[in-house]
C-alpha cells in the first residue's frame, strides 16, 4: 500500500515537474531560431510581407525569424503545413484571407479554428477600375449600364474561388446586377487585359492598379472597404453609394491552434512592437500596401466574421463542398 | 536621337560608381551559378537576392538584380551542352543540339556559339528597349486571350520538328505531356482535376518533370555504360567558334534575336517558349534541317538567342507599362517599386536620367556576361574530364536538391525520380523528351487561353478568324503540322526516299 502512494507521489512528482519544465520552457521562448512558412512564392506581395515583418522583429524576439516559402495549391500546401506544425511556436505562418476561402471549396484540410490568431499586418480591399476612356465616370453609371446590358460587363479577376472573383460576385449578389466574370492568371495578367480594352473592368486591389491610375491609363471608379483609400482619397467606397459591401483580403501571423499561452503572448508583443516600427510600415508604404495591424482577439474576430461571410456566398454560387 | 544623349549621359552616371558595376558583376555571376544548376531559376535567384538590395542605392541594386537574371537565363546552357542537364526551361532546347555537339567532341565551340550568341540576342534586346520601347510597348496590349492561345498553338506544332528520328513517337511524347499537363488545378473553374487529393498537384510540377527527363534519365543511362569517363573526354577544343562558321549563324542569330524580342513583350510568355520557337524557325530556315537534332550549332545559336532576346522584351513592358510579362519581371517590378520607382508610364517622364543610367548599366551586365562566360567556359569545361563515377552521383545529387529547393517539397523529388525513370526507357525505345517539356509549358497555356477567349466573346468561336493576330498565327501553325507531311508526300511520288522529316528510322 506504502509502496503504491510512493509510486503515485512518484508519478505525481514527475508529471508536475514536466509541466513545470515545459512552462520554463514556454516562458523562455524562444530559445531557437522560428521558422515563418509563407504560403505563396518568393518575391511576391505576402512574401515581401512577410520578409519586412521578419525583418523587423530582429529588435524584439531574442531570436531571429526565417522565411520559409511553401507553395502550392493556390495557398493550401503552406496553411497546411502551419496548421499541421507542433505547437511550440517555432513555425509560425503568414496566414491570408484563403484561410477563411480553401476550406468551403473542398480543397483544404484546414478550417479557420485551426489557427490561433497572432496579428493582422496588411489589409487591402477590392476596388472596382475601368479604362480610363470608358463611358462611366461613376460606379452607378457603370452599374447602371451593366443592369441594362446584363451578362456583358466583362470583370476580370485573379482566378476563380480567389478573393477578387468572390468580391465580384459579391457586388453582382448585393446589386442584383449579372456580369461576366474572366478569370485571370493572377492580378497582372487581368490588369493587362484592361489596358488593352479587352475586358471592361477589373476588381483587384487598389495597390494592383496604381500605376496605372496614376499615369493616367486607368481609373478606379470605387472602392470596396468601409474607409477611403489613403493612396485615393478622391476615390468613393461602395457604402457612400447605397451598397453596404466590403471585400478585402488581408495578411496576418498565425500559428496552430494549441500553441501555449505564454508562447502566443510572446508573439502578440513582439508582432505589435514589429508592426508599429516606422521601417515596416515605410516598406508598406513603398510597396503601395495598406498597414492595417489588428491584435490577435480583433484579427480573429475578423476572420470568423469573413469566413461566415464566404461560406454564405460560396454556397449561394453552388461553389462549396 | 534623343535617347542616345540620354544614354550617353547614363553611361557617365554609371562610370562614376564603381559599386554598382562591381554588384552587377556579382550578379551576372551569381545568375550564370544559378542557371547552371537544374531547379535554381533566375526567378528564385532574383527573389532571394531581392531582401539583400533594399539597403543599396536603386541603381546598384537593380543591375544586380539585372545581372542575376541575364545571368540565369544564359547559365542554364552550359550544363545543357557539357551534361544534358538544362538549368532552365529554355536551355531544355539548348540540349537538344548541345549535347550533341558534346557527343561529337565539339563541346567548346558549342558552348562558345552559346555565350556569344545568348550576348548579341541579350544586347539586341537591351538596344531595342532604349530605342523603340514606347513604340512596342502597345503590341503587348494587342495580345489577349486569344492571340495566347493561337501562340501556344503554333508552339505545339513545333514538336513536328523536335521529334528527331520518329515524328510518330514524338507525338506520342507530345501527347502523353499534354495529358500529364491537365493535372492540376482547372485554370478556370478553380478545381481541382486527377490529383487523387494530393494538394500538391494543384499546379502541374513542370521543372521536377524536366529535371528528372533530361537529368536523371541521363545519370541512369551514364550508369549502365561500363566506361570510367564519359565517351567525349577529349580536350574542349578550341572556345570561340571560327568567324568562317560564326559568320554563317549570324542570320539565325538575328532571326532568333527578333523572335525573342517579340516573344518577350507578349505577356505570359517566356524565354523557354521563344527558346523552341527560335529553334523551330532556325530549323525551318536551314538548308540542311536534317541536321537539326544531331548536333548543329545553328539549334544552339538560335536557342540561346532566342531566349536571352526575351530579356528585354520582358523588361519593356514591365517598364513602360508597369506589367510584367513574366515571372522574373514580376518580383523585379516589386524591387522597383521598393526602390521608389513606380514602374509604368510615368517612370519615364519622371525617373528619365535612372533608366537611362539602368540601360547603359544593363549594357555592362551583358558584356560582362560575354567575358565572364567566355573567361570560365575552359574551366568549367573540365568537368568532362570527371571520372563517372563521381560525376554521376552529383549529376543525382544536384538533381534532388535543385528539386528540392523549387518548393521545399519532398513530394517534388518523388516526381522527379519518377520522371527520371521514365525518361530512361524512353530514351532506351527512342522517345524524344523534348516534345514532352514542350506539351508541358504549351499545353496549359493553350487551355486556359482558349477557355477565357470563349468567355471573352460570350461563347462564340469567332476570334479564330476574325482577330488578325490569332488567325495568323493559327495559319502558321496548320502550315508547319501539314508542310512536312506535304513535302515527304512529293518526295515519295518523285520515287526520292527521304525529305527533311523522315517519318520513321
Amino acid at each position: 500500500m506504502k509502496g503504491y502512494r510512493l509510486l503515485t507521489g512518484a508519478v505525481v512528482g514527475v508529471l508536475a515537474t514536466a509541466s513545470l519544465i515545459a512552462g520554463a520552457q514556454a516562458a523562455d521562448y524562444p530559445t531557437k531560431p522560428i521558422e515563418l512558412i509563407v504560403p505563396y512564392a518568393a518575391g511576391g506581395g505576402t512574401d515581401l510581407v512577410a520578409r519586412a515583418y521578419a525583418d523587423a522583429t530582429k529588435k524584439h524576439l531574442p531570436q531571429a525569424m526565417g522565411v520559409v516559402n511553401k507553395t502550392g495549391g493556390g495557398g493550401a500546401v503552406g496553411l497546411t503545413e502551419i496548421m499541421a506544425a507542433r505547437a511550440d511556436g517555432y513555425k509560425v505562418g503568414m496566414g491570408t484571407v484563403e484561410i477563411t476561402l480553401l476550406p468551403h471549396m473542398g480543397v483544404a484540410r484546414f478550417s479557420v479554428d485551426d489557427f490561433t490568431p497572432i496579428a493582422r499586418l496588411n489589409a487591402e480591399p477590392s476596388a472596382i477600375t475601368v479604362k480610363a476612356d470608358a463611358p462611366w465616370k461613376t460606379i452607378e453609371e457603370f452599374l447602371a449600364d451593366a443592369k441594362a446590358n446584363p451578362g456583358k460587363v466583362r470583370i476580370g479577376n485573379s482566378g476563380t474561388g480567389a478573393i477578387w472573383h468572390l468580391a465580384a460576385e459579391a457586388l453582382q449578389n448585393k446589386t442584383g446586377l449579372t456580369f461576366n466574370h474572366i478569370p485571370f492568371d493572377g492580378a497582372n495578367p487581368a490588369v493587362t487585359s484592361l489596358l488593352g480594352g479587352h475586358i471592361e473592368a477589373v476588381s483587384v486591389s487598389p495597390a494592383e492598379v496604381s500605376s496605372q491610375v496614376a499615369g493616367g491609363q486607368l481609373r478606379m471608379l470605387a472602392v470596396m472597404a468601409d474607409e477611403r483609400s489613403k493612396a485615393f482619397p478622391d476615390v468613393p467606397t461602395l457604402k457612400e453609394k447605397g451598397i453596404d459591401l466590403s471585400v478585402a483580403t488581408w495578411r496576418g501571423i498565425v500559428v496552430p491552434k494549441k500553441t501555449p499561452a505564454p508562447v502566443v503572448e510572446t508573439l502578440r508583443k513582439a508582432s505589435k512592437a514589429a508592426a508599429e516600427e516606422p521601417a515596416f510600415r515605410e516598406q508598406l508604404a513603398k510597396m503601395n500596401l495598406t498597414w492595417a495591424y489588428a491584435d490577435g482577439p480583433e484579427f480573429g474576430a475578423a476572420m470568423q466574421k469573413d469566413n461566415a461571410f464566404f461560406k454564405d456566398l460560396m454556397t449561394k454560387l453552388g461553389m462549396a463542398k | 536621337m534623343h535617347e542616345f544623349g540620354m544614354l550617353m549621359n547614363g553611361v557617365a552616371t554609371l562610370a562614376a560608381n564603381p559599386m554598382a558595376l562591381l554588384l552587377s558583376l556579382v550578379g551576372v555571376a551569381l545568375g550564370i551559378v544559378i542557371g547552371a544548376l537544374p531547379g535554381l531559376t533566375a526567378t528564385m535567384g532574383v527573389a532571394i537576392l531581392l531582401p539583400f538590395t533594399f539597403g543599396m542605392d536603386p541603381v546598384s541594386g537593380l543591375l544586380m538584380i539585372s545581372g542575376v537574371f541575364f545571368g540565369g537565363v544564359y547559365g542554364g546552357s552550359v550544363t545543357a551542352i557539357l551534361l544534358k542537364i538544362p538549368g532552365t526551361p529554355a536551355a531544355a532546347a539548348t540540349a537538344m543540339d548541345g549535347f550533341e555537339l558534346t557527343k561529337k567532341g565539339m563541346a567548346g565551340v558549342a558552348l562558345g556559339t552559346a555565350t556569344l550568341s545568348s550576348f548579341l540576342g541579350g544586347m539586341a534586346s537591351i538596344l531595342v528597349l532604349i530605342f523603340l520601347a514606347p513604340v512596342l510597348a502597345g503590341f503587348a496590349l494587342e495580345f489577349s486571350a486569344s492571340e495566347s492561345f493561337a501562340l501556344a498553338v503554333f508552339g505545339l506544332s513545333i514538336i513536328a520538328s523536335i521529334s528527331g528520328k520518329s515524328v510518330v513517337k514524338g507525338l506520342i511524347a507530345g501527347f502523353l505531356g499534354l495529358l500529364i499537363a491537365t493535372v492540376g488545378m482547372d485554370p478556370m473553374g478553380g478545381f481541382p482535376r486527377f490529383t487523387g487529393g494530393y494538394t500538391e498537384l494543384f499546379n502541374v510540377p513542370f521543372i521536377p518533370v524536366m529535371i528528372g527527363l533530361f537529368a536523371a534519365a541521363e545519370a541512369f543511362k551514364s550508369m549502365e555504360d561500363p566506361k570510367v569517363r564519359l565517351g567525349m573526354a577529349a580536350a574542349l577544343g578550341r572556345i570561340i567558334p571560327p568567324w568562317a562558321t560564326y559568320k554563317s549563324l549570324l542570320g539565325v542569330v538575328s532571326r532568333s534575336s527578333i523572335l525573342g524580342i517579340v516573344i518577350g513583350i507578349i505577356p505570359g510568355a517566356g524565354s523557354d517558349i521563344a527558346a523552341y520557337v527560335a529553334y523551330n524557325e532556325a530549323r525551318r530556315f536551314s538548308k540542311t534541317p536534317e541536321n537539326y537534332g544531331k548536333g548543329e550549332l545553328g539549334g544552339v545559336a538560335a536557342c540561346e538567342a532566342g531566349a536571352n532576346g526575351c530579356t528585354g522584351g520582358a523588361l519593356l513592358t514591365m517598364l513602360t507599362l508597369g506589367i510584367p510579362g513574366d515571372a522574373v519581371t514580376a518580383v523585379m517590378l516589386g524591387a522597383l517599386t521598393l526602390q521608389g520607382l513606380q514602374p509604368g508610364p510615368l517612370l519615364f517622364k519622371e525617373h528619365g536620367d535612372l533608366v537611362f543610367t539602368l540601360f547603359a548599366g544593363m549594357i555592362f551586365c551583358y558584356v560582362g556576361m560575354l567575358v565572364l562566360g567566355l573567361g570560365s567556359l575552359r574551366f568549367m569545361g573540365r568537368i568532362l574530364q570527371m571520372p563517372k563515377s563521381v560525376l554521376t552521383p552529383v549529376i543525382l545529387a544536384l538533381c534532388v536538391v535543385g528539386t528540392y529547393a523549387i518548393n521545399n517539397s519532398l513530394f517534388d523529388i518523388g516526381i522527379m525520380l519518377a520522371a527520371g525513370v521514365a525518361g530512361y526507357f524512353m530514351q532506351k525505345w527512342d522517345f524524344p523528351a523534348s516534345p514532352v517539356v514542350l506539351a508541358l509549358i504549351m499545353g496549359p497555356m493553350a487551355e486556359a487561353n482558349f477557355r477565357r477567349a470563349l468567355s471573352l466573346s460570350g461563347g462564340s468561336y469567332d476570334f479564330l478568324y476574325s482577330r488578325p493576330i490569332t488567325a495568323v498565327l493559327l495559319t502558321v501553325a496548320i502550315l508547319t503540322m501539314l508542310l512536312p507531311l506535304v513535302k515527304r508526300w512529293r518526295a515519295e511520288r518523285a520515287g526520292v526516299s527521304g525529305g527533311p522529316v523522315k517519318a520513321t528510322k
